[in-house]
Parts: C-alpha cells; structure tokens; sequence
C-alpha cells in the first residue's frame, strides 16, 4: 500500500502540490486524472521520490520513498518523455536496467518480446515514437518491480497495442498483485482501467474514490410529471444542476440512486429515466464544483 | 460467455452482476455449476480483474454464488431467488400494462373483471 500525506511541493513561489492525502492499495489499477497543469506529474514524481516533498510524505508500506534506494528499487516510474541512452540497443538497455533492478526478469523479456514483435537489437533513437512507446512498456514490465507508474502511457499506442497492453497489465495485478498508478487525459482509457480515481484540480485531491462508487454516487435524472414538479424534490435531493425543457425535467443529483428513485417514484411520474454519468461527465461536473469553468457543456 | 458494453454508461462492475444473475435466472448456468475464473473474464474482456472479483464478491453477498477458496466460484442453490425476481419481474409488467390501460380509459372494475377471469382459468386448469 502507498500512502500520501499532507504532502505540499513549491516550485518557488508556486504552490504545486497542497495538502494531497491520497491511499493507494496494493494491487490496484489507480488513476490520477487533473485538468492541465493540476500538478498530475509533479504527485506521480513525488511519490516516485524523484522530487523532495516540502511537507509531508509519500510512503510506501511504512518506508519513506524519497532518497530510499531499497524501496525505490521496488518501483518503476514510466515517464511520458523516457530518456534512452544514445545509440543503445533495446537489448543493450534492458541489460542496464537488469544492472540496477534486482528483480528483472529475462523471462518476462523474452515473452514479451513476442508480444511487441520489435527487433531487439534495433538502435531505440531510430524506432517510431509509437513503438519508442512499446519499447519502455516492454522494458518496465520486464523490471517486474511491485509498483509500475504511469505518466500518460498508453497515448501514442494504437488501439490493438493498447488492448495487449492492458491484458498483460490486468494479468501481472492478478498474478502478483501489481499496483498501477497512471495518469491520463483520456478519461474513456481510464474507464475502462482502473479500479481507483483521483481527481486534481490546481495541487489539491477534490476526489478520491472507488471508480464503481464514484459513478454511484452521482446520476443524471430524467423525469415528468402530469402536474408541477413537487417541493419536497429539490427539497431533499442534492441536486448539482437543473434543467426544464417543456414538461421534462433534467437534475442532476449526488447521493444514493435508489434513494432518489424512490423519493420520485412516490409522486407517480408519467416519465423517469436514471442515467449513470460517464467518467467524463463526472470529472467536469467535478471540476465545475472545484470552480473550474465548465458552462454548459454537460447537457 | 458474457457481452459488456464498453461504450455503455452502466459501470462495468453492475454490467457484470446483471449479466451473471440474468444468466442464473434463465439457467443458462445451473446450480453448482462453476463460473468462469476472474482470470479467465478478465482476459477474454480485458477488464480490470479487481472489477471482477468485486462484482463476484457482491453476487455472493445477494447469494446467487458462493465460493470454495482455491476452487473458483459456483452457482448458488438460488430457486428461491429466481422466484422473487421472477415475482418481481411480473408485478412491474403487469403495472406497466395497467398504468397503459388507465390512460386509454379502462375502468378500475374492468381490471378485477380480467383477474377474476384468469383466477377461473386456472382453476379449470386443475
């Protein structure tokens, strides 16, 4: 388990990252999703140790990450701009990192290298930016480390890689309980990835949940009624917008569904329709609240 | 064995629970029998496998399977389950037939007419 807390990062006078408190389970696929420059790299190189925390830590199963060797040996960090050594082969480079990571794995190299089909012994700096891409996610799988950090990975792969991908990621989470933490602008990969979000917003956690309760927890509702729409609705819901078009009433509401659903049902409407929100629709309705513009692109 | 709706609003995780028990009450599954492995799932759909092993762990708890550790997951004697959904099932159709009738004029009398009428039925059944 990694745990963050009260962790604060300046970069002279700017605050980057404020107070983030976050809890990342063992075994899971957690993503960190932030509007532009919400500090989603800034985290991911704090709790990778490659940045000094200014306050607070990030810890991994008790142990300090910042400047720990022993622990950091444990996880990979996959940045979205890797850094190859000039003129190195992939085979040359895997041979590297198996120098530092004692738990590389030949192996697991060697499958992989069916997997990407890419010729080992091809200098890196000549490979496509795709395939530059294949490259680091075939080595920092072959790293076989505890933890495997994203920073937007899988862009740049196309679709029938990214599938691959994910089934050898999904599969290592099974077999080993590897824990993933990826961040990523596109929401629909997420989705379908993770089992944990985070969402950022200027240095600061405005939500950190279970993916399925987050989606729970906050529902579009459709809904008519023959006559007036009842007080006790916009009473008792927690209703985060509202819309009326003709007869058709569209809130949307925070909290429990069946709750809701119930609540409606008693009035006996004519029309009602639940909806779930997208992850998408979440994370700018999320936003919105943080104060981040939003307009009226939800509905 | 089961379809999921990547594109679908419905959180993969409630996918995979309806999925399974429409497969229980339709008794494409049958008692005892064993479910596909998480792995097995999360392969064949590429889906998180901790997704899965949560929507198995809540099936468990609404009792349509239970689990032997180191064995898999199986089918749960569920018969009595299935009635109840069944029941319940029935009771939203007829409502919505009714609610139907009600706007195209039909009288409260002219229901209880069509009750009495397939309470007799049955019973000439016998």
């Amino acid at each position: 388990m990694i745990k963050v807390e009260g962790l604060y990062k300046n970069y002279g006078d700017f605050e980057a990252l404020k107070d983030i408190n976050l809890t990342i389970p063992k075994g899971s696929v957690y993503g960190i999703i932030g509007s532009n420059g919400a500090g989603k790299t800034t985290l991911l190189k704090t709790i990778s140790g490659i940045y000094k925390p200014d306050k607070g830590f990030a810890k991994i199963e008790d142990e300090d990450i910042y400047e720990n060797v022993h622990v950091k040996k444990r996880m990979f960090f996959v940045l979205d701009d890797p850094y190859y050594y000039h003129n190195y082969s992939i085979k040359e480079m895997a041979s590297f990192y198996k120098s530092i990571y004692e738990s590389y794995s030949d192996e697991k190299y060697e499958n992989l290298k069916d997997v990407f089909k890419i010729d080992e012994n091809k200098k890196i700096k000549n490979l496509s930016k795709g395939m530059k891409r294949q490259v680091i996610i075939w080595l920092a799988l072959s790293l076989n480390t505890d933890v495997l950090i994203l920073d937007e990975p899988l862009d740049g792969l196309d679709a029938v890689m990214r599938q691959k991908v994910k089934k050898i990621i999904f599969e290592e989470v099974l077999e080993r309980q590897l824990t993933v933490i990826i961040s990523s602008h596109n929401l629909r990969e997420l989705e379908d990835f993770c089992d944990h979000i985070a969402i950022i917003h200027s240095g600061s956690v405005i939500k950190e949940k279970d993916i399925d309760e987050l989606k729970n927890n906050i529902f579009k509702i459709q809904f008519a009624f023959s006559g007036d729409v009842p007080k006790e609705l916009t009473e008792k819901l927690d209703i985060l917008y509202y819309k009326q078009s003709g007869k058709v009433t569209t809130f949307i509401v925070k909290g429990d569904r069946k709750k809701a659903e119930d609540l409606i049902l008693k009035y006996e409407p004519i029309l009602l329709d639940i909806i779930p929100l997208s992850l998408e629709e979440i994370f700018i309705h999320e936003m919105g609240e943080a104060g981040y513009e939003k307009e009226n692109i939800l509905l | 064995m089961i379809e999921l709706d990547l594109r679908s609003r419905i959180p993969i995780y409630e996918q995979i629970i309806e999925k399974i028990k429409d497969l229980i009450i339709k008794e494409v599954l049958k008692e005892d029998e064993q479910l596909p492995s998480v792995r097995a799932l999360s392969t064949e759909l590429t889906i998180n496998p901790n997704t899965i092993q949560k929507a198995y762990r809540e099936l468990e708890r609404q009792g349509y399977i239970y689990t032997i550790p180191g064995k898999g997951n199986f089918v749960a004697p569920v018969k009595k389950i299935i009635n109840e959904e069944k029941v319940k099932e029935i009771k939203e159709e007829i409502k919505k037939k009714v609610m139907e009738g009600l706007y195209l004029g039909m009288k409260r009398q002219e229901f209880i007419d069509i009750l009495d009428e397939a309470v007799k039925l049955k019973e000439g059944l016998k």
